[in-house]
């Protein structure tokens, strides 16, 4: 019998490949942003609006993580930027391993990749893929108590995106409550409040990707 | 439910350090797992005993695990505030009123291996 010492990182090799991930997007000035939420909750239709404002400005392209089918990067792609779809077959999540293998796909003459993670609140959060940044969406009609039940997806967040805002009213989505619960849980988070599909409130988060997308390049 | 992916992940770890002991098989590890990792242990426990069945040098193996509940401190004054159910998590300090950075409760790590 022999015992052995050892302290590792049961996900060490994801984060090895995400921080490889990283060095390739900070070496080509590229801000890598990971967009996280339940299925439904309007993450392609955020990224859709994003990419048309920004479009004009930056060069951007869009990896899109789902179980099946290349709906997602379809839509994307349709908006004139190189979109690649990962099918998970199964997964929950995406991991750096697949987003590694995605970008070699993808032209490196960027300004901003935007990576749409499975829908799931669990399980991307546990997998770091290398971006600089996680946008976690809440949408109103999942209902005003998720936050405190995924502490884990709103810890990693950087911005929380609370979506569909125009129908809040209608779903009894207590806004107060989920605010204060995301500024207990993650008191560095920004939040917003926006509705994506009828394009309302969301030009502050649009200035905080260029923020990050200046700040990538003027590093 | 990723534990599948984290359990796979557990024995290429192991793996790795039977390699590098000289060690033919794992008979136990010891697992350090965070309150707030996003693990649920039940299910990593699960889909660990059905991998072990597909690998003969952990075949025997038994996974101890030791809960880590989220311990965080205040950046400005230093003190320490310890969140025995992650349901009371307010990261705040009630002081200073500043946020408070994690320092327990992330872990995902293998810390002790036994083998022959």
């Amino acid at each position: 019998m022999k015992r052995v010492v050892v302290e590792k990182k049961i996900l060490e090799k994801n984060d090895d490949i995400a921080n490889q991930i990283r060095n390739l997007l900070d070496k080509n000035r590229i801000f890598g942003l990971n967009v996280m939420s339940s299925p439904g909750a309007g993450k392609t239709t955020l990224i859709e609006q994003i990419v048309k404002v920004l479009k004009p400005k930056y060069k951007i392209a869009a990896v899109d993580g789902d179980l099946d089918t290349q709906r997602d990067a379809l839509r994307i792609s349709a908006l004139g930027i190189e979109a690649v779809q990962i099918n998970t077959s199964g997964t929950c999540h995406l991991d750096s391993s697949m987003v590694q293998k995605a970008l070699d796909h993808i032209s490196l003459d960027l300004d901003l990749l935007i990576i749409e993670n499975v829908g799931n609140l669990v399980c991307p959060a546990s997998f770091y893929l290398g971006t600089h940044k996680n946008a976690v969406l809440i949408s109103t009609p999942e209902g005003d108590d998720k936050v405190k039940k995924y502490p884990t997806m709103f810890n990693v967040a950087d911005v929380v995106l609370i979506n569909k805002m125009d129908i809040a009213q209608f779903v009894n989505f207590d806004i107060e409550k989920v605010e204060n619960e995301i500024k207990e849980l993650n008191p560095n988070a920004r939040i917003f409040k926006v509705s994506a599909l009828k394009n309302e409130g969301l030009k502050p988060f649009i200035d905080w990707i260029e923020t990050n997308i200046n700040l990538v390049k003027n590093r | 439910m990723h534990e599948g992916a984290i359990a796979q992940s557990v024995v290429e770890v192991l793996r790795d350090i039977k390699d590098q002991n000289g060690l033919l098989s794992i008979t136990s590890a010891t697992l350090k797992v965070g309150a707030v990792s996003g693990v649920m242990i039940d299910a990593l426990l699960f889909a660990f005993e059905a991998i072990k069945k597909e690998e003969a040098f952990i075949k025997d193996a038994t996974l101890n695990i030791i809960n880590v509940n989220v311990k965080a401190k205040c950046n400005i004054c230093n003190k320490i505030y310890d969140f025995d159910n992650t349901d009371d998590l307010v990261m705040i300090c009630t002081e200073c009123q500043m946020p408070l950075t994690i320092i327990n409760g992330k872990e995902l790590e293998i810390i002790d291996v036994e083998g022959e």
